[in-house]
C-alpha cells in the first residue's frame, strides 16, 4: 500500500454520530417488536402509492384546457360569422336606400322634361 | 449495556436481539453507529443526513432481524444497506451537490503527526466522486473491506470496484499534486 493509500485512510476515519444516536433510534422503532418480513425502507420508498389526484391531474388538466380552447373558438367563429352578416344586411340597406334615392331624382327629372313649356307669343305681345 | 460486553455476548446478543430484547438490539446499534454513520457522512458531507440514514438503516435492520445470520453478516448487511442507500439519495439530488465540510465538524486528532489540512482536502476530493466511485472508496479506505466484499455489497463485478479504485485514486493524486499540496515523489 503506498503513502497515498494511507493518508486517505487516515483522512477517512470513521467518525462517530452524535450522543445518544442509539436511543434516538430505539424510540423510533415501532411499537411491536421484532415485525419480520417487512419490505425494505428503499423498496416502500420507491413503491408509494401515488394519489389519483396526482396520477390523473395532468391528463384531467390537458383534456379541460383542449376543451376550452375548442368551445373558445367555436364561439369566436360563431362572433365573427354575426359580425360579417350584420354587416352585410347593412349594406344591403344602404345600397336599396341610394337606389331608391336615385330612382326618386329620375322621376322628378322626367317630370319636369315632360311639362309643356310656356308659349312664346303671349310674350311678345306684351312687349309691344 | 456497552459494545465491549456486548462483543463478549455475541452469539447471544442476535438471539435476544431477535426476541425484543431493546438493549441488545441497542448494544447491535453501538456497536455499528460508527461504521454505518461514517458511511453515511463520507458519501452525503453531512451529519444531519447521514444521521437520518443511519437511522433509517438500523430500522430496516430491526425488521430485518429474523434474516440476519451472525454479527458479522448483520455487519456486512449494514455496510451494503448504508452505502446502496447513500447512493439512492444522491441519485435522487437530494445530496447532489458535494457540499463543503460543516462547519464545527471535527476530525480527531491522528495517531500521527499529520496534516488536517490535507485530510479535508481529501475527503473533498472523495466527495467530488460519482456515487457508486465514492461508495467503493469508502467501503475500501473506511471500512477497510477487500475488492471482493465491496463487489458484494454494491452489486457490481470485482473488475468494475478494481477500476474505481485506480481510477479515484489517479483522479484525487492529480488534483492534490495540481494543488501542490503534494508532489509527485510524495505521492509514488
Amino acid at each position: 500500500m503506498n503513502d497515498f493509500e494511507n493518508r486517505l485512510r487516515r483522512a477517512l476515519r470513521p467518525v462517530e454520530p452524535a450522543d445518544g444516536f442509539a436511543e434516538r433510534v430505539m424510540r423510533a422503532l415501532p411499537a411491536q417488536h421484532a415485525p419480520a418480513n417487512v419490505v425494505p425502507l428503499v423498496i416502500v420508498r420507491q413503491a408509494a402509492p401515488v394519489s389519483a389526484w396526482r396520477r390523473f391531474s395532468a391528463p384531467a388538466a390537458l383534456a379541460a384546457s383542449l376543451l376550452v380552447a375548442v368551445f373558445a373558438g367555436q364561439h369566436v367563429a360563431t362572433l365573427q360569422a354575426a359580425r360579417e352578416e350584420q354587416a352585410g344586411l347593412a349594406a344591403s340597406r344602404e345600397l336599396m336606400q341610394a337606389l331608391r334615392v336615385t330612382s326618386q331624382k329620375l322621376d322628378l327629372a322626367y317630370e319636369a322634361v315632360q311639362r309643356p313649356a310656356p308659349a312664346p307669343a303671349v310674350e311678345e305681345e306684351n312687349r309691344s | 449495556m456497552n459494545p465491549e460486553s456486548a462483543q463478549g455476548e455475541e452469539p447471544l446478543l442476535l438471539e435476544r436481539a431477535r426476541r425484543g430484547d431493546e438493549a441488545a438490539f441497542a448494544a447491535l446499534i453501538r456497536m455499528h453507529q460508527a461504521s454505518v454513520f461514517s458511511i453515511g457522512f463520507r458519501m452525503l458531507n453531512r451529519r444531519d443526513a447521514a444521521e437520518d440514514l443511519a437511522q433509517d438503516v438500523f430500522l430496516q435492520l430491526y425488521r430485518k432481524l429474523d434474516s440476519i445470520e451472525s454479527l458479522e453478516h448483520a455487519g456486512f448487511w449494514l455496510r451494503r444497506v448504508a452505502a446502496n442507500l447513500a447512493i439512492d439519495w444522491l441519485r435522487r439530488a437530494a445530496y447532489t451537490r458535494a457540499a463543503p465540510l460543516e462547519d464545527g465538524v471535527e476530525i480527531p486528532a491522528p495517531p500521527t503527526c499529520e496534516d488536517p489540512l490535507m485530510d479535508r482536502e481529501l475527503v473533498r476530493l472523495l466527495g467530488e466522486l460519482a456515487p457508486a466511485a465514492r461508495a467503493v472508496m469508502v467501503l475500501r479506505y473506511q471500512e477497510d473491506r477487500d475488492v471482493a466484499e465491496i463487489a458484494a455489497a454494491l452489486d457490481m463485478p470485482v473488475n468494475t470496484v478494481k477500476s474505481h479504485i485506480k481510477r479515484s485514486l489517479t483522479a484525487m493524486r492529480g488534483k492534490m499534486i495540481g494543488a501542490q499540496l503534494l508532489t509527485a515523489e510524495e505521492l509514488s
